[in-house]
């Protein structure tokens, strides 16, 4: 059984199609980078994989299980789906709505109805781990970037979810941060759990995915290693990933070769 | 109330009010985690107990014990670290300029026996105008002070939480803190669209065009707002939201809580007795 | 706009806060049915915006500057229910922790602003816009005058709830407990500043900003827009009960009127006149003009037209001065109750067919 599984998914937006005609399939303990420029409907279809956007046409399943509206109106299901996957918002202002750390942090395991004490108990164990003990009484509004990241993840891996969903993780983080972030995916990636992570920094692909999906304009254009992917020049500036970048050396000659935001 | 406002610099005053919101949540943070003697306190007696004092001052029909909570509220913050000057600046100043004006032609109009005479107008002040400038005065400045008190002593968001002790709904208490977190993250975006404005407006701009202004980036923050809403929407989503909304409060009575509890307790009773 | 405390006595701010309740629980329930789990969001989220709203300082014709509450605004894009919230609630966090408005008149406050200010504002702009369309200047304009209306309306309670207090509140010696200025100073000073300055505020935020929604983001406007909308304000008589409960409050707390000293103000009776003790009374209660010997000669020939069944509020088989005092308020609350469905039900037979 198949992980994430679509068939033919279609998403609008009014007038504007995000996804296309989507098919894919995604094994358990898999990690996966999905990769496109701006617009091509990365974030649609992880919204989509967590069941918080309905396609207009077209199936997707989460271990066999149709993903409906309706099938998440039952409470059982519901709690039972938002324990084993987890996703992280690209705007850490979205992800981080709670007044404290603490709060945020807490926010998962008080929502599935756990004791009082079992909640502090793990709230605190997760700050402990990401090392954002001390920030517990701040306001989420005055950290930096990197700390807000790391609280985004606490509070969406407190639960210890089977699949944990990216949006753009490493985004207007500073390197230092950017490579803390890949080092805890790395290392959280261990075993059998299972991370799709969209991003358009095609430096970070290495690292975190084993198997790379390309979109552009709301269909998937290529699948493979993130090694193959990468080598293909073509693909990628089709695709809005790099550019051609020109500029002159000294010696007046004229240098040109595909520059990688 | 800030109905009137010297004309001109209409963006400056947007910004500096914004920025000035934004200080005093800061400082309210800080000076609610420092030490004091208010600050260890269980939030629902603060709450309570500070709430208490107000409604002495409120009901107090003797001059006397109005000056009497105010000095015993000054009193308080003192032990909290809570420095006059910061109440003077966020509290006694603004309410004594405003209020004060308020209450000076009461001191010649209210009717009774006569008092003193302006020198040059033809003006009495009475005993009676007087003493209810005198309530009008000290009542707001004893009520805003015990308010500034609570809010410097006490973790915000744990204030917010007391509040279910007067059966405040959860779901209220959770829209107060979000919104309270968003607020700030508000407060900074429109602060931004005026600092930009303000750098990019060459010279003064004319009424209209200043309104204008004012309006569109209104209806820009209220896009922002919106989209935000739904973002968060889903985030809560996520999350395993499903509309029933869980508070973990720590509020646990030691006896230091009990001890101030019936201290405030008789103090607010003796403030409303000597008062009636 | 918004009242500190001190201005109005606690019993007052304690009927204000009385009469707020039962709209707050009305309105949670119907926002709750309307919105489910996008309430926490939508409400929070909005009340921010209202917030940082307030702190605009707008600039008017003739150089001034103004500020504006949003509650037309509010109004138009979100109805009246979840409007009286999310203004609700920035009013609270000003009172609470920015010390804008105090907070024995949170409830004050809310009632003037929020509460009726929601409902002035949504049915000026439903009967002004009546079916037009979203984008039409119309709706602008009607939502430009139902924030006005709203803001003035608001004023004018405030005004009244200042003015009343000279009246019924005062010392042993007759000075004002609280707010000292009566009616007739009140309204004109408040309504002055409103009718010009605050509420010229409240047009320019209300229809600026629709305009500029008819521009970028229409559907916005959707949800107030009276055709087929069912939702938050659609009305269902079951949600009266709470409206009872409230207006129970309200009238328990009329005994605190007997709190204050003598009689109400201008509820005489002729008897009283002839009495010394009760004229002493109303000397002292009117900035000690002596009354007339006797009673005027149109309040001694009126007095015996109207022999009001429940007399001095107190019948006679009463012998709890307070208890008749209730009473006699539900009797007359009970009417004006009965007045209001009466009236309800003969406009909504005539209401526009959706």
């Amino acid at each position: 059984m198949m992980l994430f599984e679509t068939a033919r998914l279609t998403y609008r937006y009014d007038r504007l199609t995000a996804l296309e005609d989507l098919s894919l399939a995604i094994a358990e303990g898999s990690r996966v980078a999905l990769v496109g420029a701006n617009g091509s409907g990365k974030s649609t279809l992880l919204r989509i994989l967590d069941g918080l956007y309905f396609a207009q046409a077209g199936t997707v399943r989460f271990r066999g299980e149709e993903l409906t509206e309706a099938r998440f109106a039952d409470d059982a299901f519901a709690f039972s789906f938002r324990r084993q996957v987890g996703l992280v918002f690209q705007n850490p202002d979205v992800q981080l709505f709670n007044p404290t750390v603490f709060d945020e942090v807490a926010f998962g395991p008080l929502q599935l109805d756990w004791s009082k004490s079992e909640v502090r108990e793990r709230v605190g164990a997760a700050l402990d781990r990401f090392g954002i003990a001390h920030l517990r009484d701040r306001v989420p509004h005055r950290l930096s970037g990197g700390e807000k990241k790391r609280v985004a993840l606490a509070s969406v891996l407190v639960l210890d979810p089977a699949v944990l969903l990216l949006d753009e993780p490493t985004a207007a983080l500073d390197p230092r941060s950017q490579s803390q972030v890949i080092d805890l995916l790395v290392e959280w990636g261990g075993g059998a759990k299972s991370v799709i992570t969209a991003t358009h920094n095609l430096a970070d692909i290495e690292d975190i995915a084993d198997r790379c999906l390309v979109l552009d304009g709301g269909r998937v254009v290529a699948d493979g290693p993130p090694a193959e992917i990468l080598r293909d020049r073509d693909l990628l500036e089709r695709t809005n990933l790099v550019h051609a970048h020109r500029h002159k050396h000294r010696s007046g000659e004229l240098h040109s070769h595909p520059h990688v935001h | 109330m800030r109905l009137l406002v010297p004309r001109g610099r209409f963006l400056e005053r947007t910004v500096e009010g914004l920025h000035a919101g934004l200080e005093m949540a800061l400082d309210a943070e800080n000076s609610a985690a420092a030490g004091g003697l208010l600050q260890p306190l269980d939030a629902r007696v603060k709450v309570v107990g500070l709430f208490s004092l107000i409604l002495a001052a409120a009901l107090a029909k003797r001059l006397w014990v109005i000056a009497a909570i105010f000095a015993l509220a000054c009193a308080l913050a003192a032990l909290s670290h809570v420095s006059f000057r910061v109440l003077a600046a966020r509290v006694w100043i603004g309410a004594l300029a405003f209020t004060g004006a308020i209450a000076v032609p009461s001191l010649f109009l209210t009717p009774g026996d006569a008092l003193c005479h302006v020198p040059g107008l033809r003006w009495t002040i009475t005993a009676q105008g007087f003493a209810t400038a005198s309530y009008l005065l000290l009542r707001v400045e004893t009520a805003a002070t015990l308010a500034v008190l609570l809010v410097f002593t006490t973790r915000w968001m744990q204030v917010l939480k007391a509040l279910r002790i007067f059966h405040v709904p959860l779901v209220l208490v959770a829209v107060l803190g979000m919104a309270s977190r968003y607020i700030l993250l508000l407060l900074e975006s429109a602060h931004e669209m005026f600092e930009s404005r303000k750098s990019r407006a060459v010279g003064a701009l004319a009424g209209a065009a200043r309104r204008r202004v004012a309006v569109a980036s209104a209806g820009v923050l209220l896009g922002r707002t919106l989209e935000l809403s739904g973002d968060v929407y889903l985030a809560m989503q996520a999350r395993g939201f499903r509309g029933e909304v869980h508070l973990l409060d720590d509020f646990t009575m030691k006896r230091l809580d009990w001890v101030a509890l019936a201290g405030f307790a008789a103090l607010a009773t003796a403030g409303v007795w000597a008062g009636r | 706009m918004h009242i500190p405390d001190g201005y109005l006595s606690p019993a007052t701010c304690a009927a204000l806060y009385g009469g707020a309740v039962p709209f707050w629980y009305v309105a949670l329930r119907r926002v709750r049915q309307a919105l489910h789990t996008r309430l926490v969001p939508l409400i929070s989220l909005f009340a921010a915006f209202s917030f940082v709203i307030m702190m605009f300082n707008l600039p008017l014709p003739g150089g001034t500057t103004g500020h504006a509450v949003g509650i037309g605004l509010a109004a138009v894009v979100l109805g009246p229910w979840a409007a009286m919230l999310a203004v609700s609630t920035a009013i609270v966090i000003q009172a609470l922790f920015f010390g804008d408005g105090g907070i024995t008149a949170i409830g004050a406050n809310c009632f003037n602003m929020a509460i009726v200010g929601a409902l002035v504002a949504y049915a000026v702009y439903r009967i002004l816009a009546r079916r037009a369309a979203i984008g039409s200047a119309r709706r602008v304009v009607a939502a430009g005058l139902a924030g006005y209306a709203a803001i003035n309306v608001s004023a004018l309670l405030a005004a009244i709830e200042f003015g009343i207090q000279p009246l019924l509140y005062r010392d042993a010696t007759g000075a004002p407990l609280y707010c000292p200025y009566p009616l007739s100073i009140a309204i004109p000073a408040m309504m002055l500043g409103h009718l010009t300055i605050a509420g010229f505020a409240e047009l320019t935020v209300s229809a600026g900003v629709v305009a500029y929604l008819q521009r970028s983001d229409p559907s916005l406007l959707q949800s107030t827009a009276g055709r087929g909308a069912e939702s938050i304000e659609a009305s269902a008589g079951g949600a009266l009960r709470p409206l009872w409960l409230g207006l129970g409050a309200l009238l328990i707390l009329t005994p605190l009127g007997i709190l204050a000293t003598g009689s109400a103000w201008g509820e005489w009776v002729a008897r009283d006149f002839a009495d010394p003790a009760a004229r002493h009374a109303i000397a002292a209660s009117s900035f000690h003009q002596a009354a007339p010997l006797r009673a005027p000669e149109g309040l001694a020939r009126w007095s015996q037209i109207w022999t009001a069944p429940f007399a001095r509020y107190a019948p006679p088989y009463v012998r709890s001065a307070a208890f008749g005092y209730l009473l006699s308020a539900m009797f007359g609350a009970g009417l004006i109750l009965l007045a209001c469905l009466a009236v309800g039900r003969l406009t909504r037979r005539q209401g526009p067919t959706t």
